[in-house]
């Protein structure tokens, strides 16, 4: 029987390998992926938060288990989602300007795109133009939005407005989502909706398109 | 703030005995304390002169360990630093360098 | 309550009540605790440090006998740097017999080992020289500045260009190819400037670029020590915690990345370093209490554990020092007298 910690220790130890090997077996052996997905990977990913934050892990390391993580989503991807019924939609989604972290947001992709919408990923470090503009370019109907640095958590205010001077706004439901974020703040800069993780914000999406 | 450091907490350089006990823990790796008690054995003070201008004067200019102010004949930096060394019984760097360069 | 007058760390006044001191003070060194793993202040320092806070003095300073030994650091840079254009024999003889030095430092304007190297030989004569005029101790000494060796300053790729490329291995390789250079560099200056006659070398400012930059400080430390065994060699560091810029890199079975103070000087030990300057930094959001307890704190369990000497860094923005050009004098008084009364150390 696959073991999840020893997906989340390999993972911690950012070797790529042994994470996507061990992910691989757990799969053949018929674990769920979305218990794979948040027993070992995402479980790990926490934890090399904390320990960036202790001064324990450096960038590189993080970098490593930032590598390893997403070789094994993209074996897990296929399978995340499956049982899910389809809709159809476009989104817009990226991480805000000045903002690298994008593990979050193409997990996010990844559910949202399962779950039958077209995704139109703008990648990192995505400026308010660049969202209006591809909402322009897509007609899509939702925008989202990925922070995960406190500093970097204003732009999404400031890409709300954006949206709403280039008169878009009504036209759009825009989601936010990253660690430092929450619904409070989704209320507070006036976005549509907020969801902790990837699972919900495709339930979140459905929903809004229903 | 080099001035507050000096007067809140430095030892005084060489008005008193500072740049000797530094001289000493430089040479010798020892810690502050052991570097004062030495440098106070070898100059027949007690550690608490250390860092008494008048007493240290005193004995600077008995001993030609280098004063602030220069009069006349006392002996100044290099010429201080053979007193040192020899005083204070540790090598001084420059002074085996003078030596091998003056051939003396 | 009464309220005091305090300072923030980035030197503006603020008011405070003595409870609202002791509070940062406990909170200063707490967070010290966690971070480096140590024990925080005891109540006797807490009051001591409580004491200084709320005294109406201007100026505070040791008990006559507590005296430490004052190094100056690039005093040559500092003194032209305010628009005092001596030269740097000058410089020095101001230091010793105006500034009340108990060692200073001769320096080049680019103070790093790297830039002094071409011109290494045109630097002697001037050490030599002033080793001639002047009476206290004479360091040469420059910065290790591991950046420099990273393109486009030199030769090798840049690994913050690598890492975001995803190119990690190549970062790290980078990093360690670049530290070669760098204990060339060091050990090439400093033994030039130890045959010239300087009383020591210094390394400052260690760690900059983080642990390659550390690790490259300790090989030279190493190979100086060998090639001259009488070398005084001081270590001072840059901040008070060793970035992970490579993260892996190792100095005697030891990971070098995310070492305190406490840590650090027994690496600067095991390379035959002779006095180890640590650091630790000022937040300038938090009050002098908050810095000074923190700092405190982790330079408390460095001199616990020293066997070498340690000279403490106190200068601007380091060792409870607000972050401004010119540290009022309440403040940095009353850090550099409760540094003292309260670590054990040999000299700041
Ligand atoms: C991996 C990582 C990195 C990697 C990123 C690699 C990559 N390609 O993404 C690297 C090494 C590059 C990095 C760099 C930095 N990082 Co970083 N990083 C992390 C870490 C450890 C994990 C993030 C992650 O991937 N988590 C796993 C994913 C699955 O979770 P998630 O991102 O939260 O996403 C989920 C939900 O939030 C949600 N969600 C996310 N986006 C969206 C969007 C929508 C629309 C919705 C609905 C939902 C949603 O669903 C996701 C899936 O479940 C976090 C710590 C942490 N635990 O969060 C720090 C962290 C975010 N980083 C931090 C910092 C400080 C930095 C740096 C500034 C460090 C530095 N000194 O250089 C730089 C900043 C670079 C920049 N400009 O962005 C801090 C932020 C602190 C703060 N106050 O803001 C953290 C919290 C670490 C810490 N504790 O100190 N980092």
């Amino acid at each position: 029987m696959a073991d999840l910690n020893t997906i989340t220790q390999a993972l911690i130890a950012g070797d790529k390998d042994q994470v996507t090997g061990l992910v691989q077996k757990a799969v053949d052996e018929n674990v769920a992926a979305n218990k794979i997905l948040n027993e070992g990977l995402i479980k790990g990913m926490d934890i090399v938060g904390d320990r960036m934050q202790e001064g324990d892990m450096f960038i590189p390391e993080v970098l490593m288990s930032a590598r390893a993580m997403s070789a094994a989503v993209a074996i897990l991807k296929p399978l995340l989602g499956e049982d899910e019924s389809v809709v159809t939609g476009k989104v817009v989604i990226g991480t805000a300007k000045g903002d690298m972290h994008d593990i979050g947001k193409n997990l996010v992709s990844m559910m949202l795109e399962s779950a039958g919408f077209e995704i139109i990923d703008l990648g990192v470090d995505v400026a308010p133009e660049q969202f209006v503009q591809a909402v322009k370019d897509h007609q899509a109907q939702i925008v989202g939005l990925s922070a995960l640095l406190t500093t970097t958590m204003p732009m999404m205010q400031t890409t709300i407005d954006a949206l709403k001077q280039s008169g878009v706004r009504e036209q759009v439901k825009v989601l936010i989502g990253g660690a430092p974020v929450n619904q409070e703040f989704a209320d507070k800069i006036g976005a549509d909706g907020y969801a902790p993780d990837a699972g919900s914000a495709s339930k979140l999406a459905k929903q809004i398109m229903s | 703030m080099a001035i507050t450091h000096a007067h809140a907490s430095g030892m005084g350089g060489m008005r008193v005995a500072g740049d000797l006990v530094a001289r000493v823990q430089m040479a010798r790796g020892m810690k502050l304390a052991q570097a004062k008690a030495y440098v106070a054995e070898k100059l027949a003070v007690d550690v608490s002169e250390l860092t008494d201008p008048i007493v240290m004067t005193e004995v600077r200019t008995d001993l030609g360990l280098g004063v602030v102010t220069p009069l006349p004949g006392v002996p100044k930096g290099i010429e201080a630093k053979f007193n040192i060394a020899r005083v204070l019984d540790i090598d001084i760097n420059c002074v085996k360098r003078f030596r091998e360069r003056t051939r003396f | 309550m009464d309220q005091f007058f305090h300072r923030m760390g980035d030197g503006s006044a603020v008011q405070m009540t003595a409870k609202q001191i002791m509070a940062d003070l406990v909170e200063g060194s707490e967070d010290a605790a966690d971070r480096g793993k140590i024990p925080p202040l005891a109540k006797e320092e807490y009051d001591y440090l409580l004491d200084i806070f709320c005294s109406p003095h201007k100026f505070i300073s040791v008990e006559p006998g507590r005296e430490v030994i004052l190094t100056y650091d690039a005093a040559t840079l500092k003194i032209r740097r305010v628009g005092v254009h001596v030269d740097r024999i000058q410089a020095l003889q101001i230091y010793e017999k105006i500034m009340g030095a108990d060692t200073m430092e001769l320096a080049h304007v680019d103070y790093s080992y790297k830039p002094v190297k071409p011109i290494a030989t045109f630097e002697q004569p001037i050490l030599e020289q002033a080793l001639l005029a002047t009476h206290i101790p004479l360091f040469y000494g420059a910065q290790p500045n591991l950046g420099l060796y990273s393109q486009p300053d030199g030769p090798f790729p840049n690994p913050s260009e690598l890492m975001p490329m995803g190119k990690i291995k190549e970062a790290q390789e980078s990093y360690e190819a670049a530290l070669e250079d760098l204990v060339k560099d060091i050990v090439f200056v400093g033994s030039l400037m130890y045959e010239s006659g300087a009383d020591g070398i210094n390394l400052d400012t260690a760690g900059a670029a983080g642990d390659a930059d550390f690790l490259a400080t300790l090989i030279a430390t190493e190979k100086l020590k060998a090639k001259y065994p009488d070398i005084c060699i001081e270590i001072g560091m840059a901040g008070e915690f060793v970035l992970g810029m490579h993260s892996q890199l190792t100095y005697k079975g030891e990971r070098l990345a995310g070492m305190y103070a406490h840590q650090q000087v027994k690496m600067a030990e095991a390379a035959g370093a002779t006095i180890f300057g640590p650091v630790s930094n000022t937040n300038t959001s938090k009050s002098a209490a908050w810095n000074l307890a923190r700092a405190i704190t982790f330079m408390k369990a460095c001199g616990e554990i020293a066997n070498i000497p340690i000279h403490p860094n106190m200068g601007m923005g380091v060792g409870g020092v607000t972050v401004n050009d010119q540290p009022p004098v309440d403040v940095v008084s009353r850090s550099s007298a409760a540094m003292t009364t309260l670590c054990r150390l040999d000299g700041l």
